[in-house]
């Protein structure tokens, strides 16, 4: 899957950008595996009363809407601005 | 009742086929009922299986912005989305549930199950809302 990410003003050069979504993937592992002591911690203090451990369901639950943007679009076409966002 | 199942169900009562064939036939043409033999392109509701949610808006005549936005949510992305519904704290669901009552909703977010949730995505494919102001917004599944 790519991003195709494209910026654009009146008067100036635009700005466009194609890579692939395994980097995002591969960064965000990275600081979920940083973060997971934190998370545990945060499930820990609020099983009593608060979500638990619930909140361990985050991380596959962003996998899961990380995995499923496959052809999510976004054209927003201003006077002032033209921007595009589109996984493909 | 279609052509075809008129037409088998006619040959039976004539005589011409024997129950079991009659049955066999109809397995074969699909029971609208049952859900097999849907249409091709059709889900087994006979629906056909939209993949996306669009949002367009179109700037109209009067439109002060001149704006056009397009945007196209897949249904996958929806669902997992929705999923994240279970983290929304019980401390805020009065706020929302009073913020649905002031739009004339009466619905309590505590009571919402997943599986409400999923039939509303799935009942998503029979809307089509379409505003005309000063800007056109067209809500439709593709």
């Amino acid at each position: 899957m790519l991003i195709r990410f494209k910026i654009k003003e009146p008067g100036r050069r635009g700005f466009g950008l194609w890579f692939p979504v395994i980097i995002i993937w591969i960064l965000l592992a990275a600081l979920m595996l940083v973060l997971l002591p934190f998370l545990l911690l945060a499930a820990l203090v609020t099983s009593w009363r608060g979500p638990g451990v619930r909140l361990l369901l985050i991380y596959p639950l962003l996998a899961s809407v990380l995995w499923n943007l496959g052809g999510l679009t976004i054209d927003v076409d201003q006077k002032e601005r033209v921007l595009l966002i589109d996984f493909i | 009742m279609n052509e075809e199942r008129r037409k088998i169900l006619d040959m039976l009562a004539q005589g011409k086929i024997t129950a079991e064939e009659a049955e066999k036939l109809l397995d074969a043409v699909g029971d609208p009922g049952s859900g097999t033999g849907a249409a091709p392109g059709t889900d087994a509701a006979g629906r056909r299986p939209w993949k996306y949610l669009r949002v367009q808006v179109d700037p109209g005549p009067n439109s002060e912005s001149g704006d056009r936005v397009n945007i196209r949510v897949p249904f996958k992305l929806i669902r997992a989305g929705l999923k994240f519904a279970a983290f929304i704290p019980r401390e805020a669901h009065a706020k929302v549930n009073q913020a649905f009552k002031e739009k004339g909703m009466d619905i309590d977010l505590a009571r919402i199950t997943p599986q409400d949730l999923e039939e509303i995505v799935s009942n998503l494919d029979d809307m089509t809302v379409e505003v005309d102001g000063k800007d056109t917004v067209r809500i439709f599944c593709e």
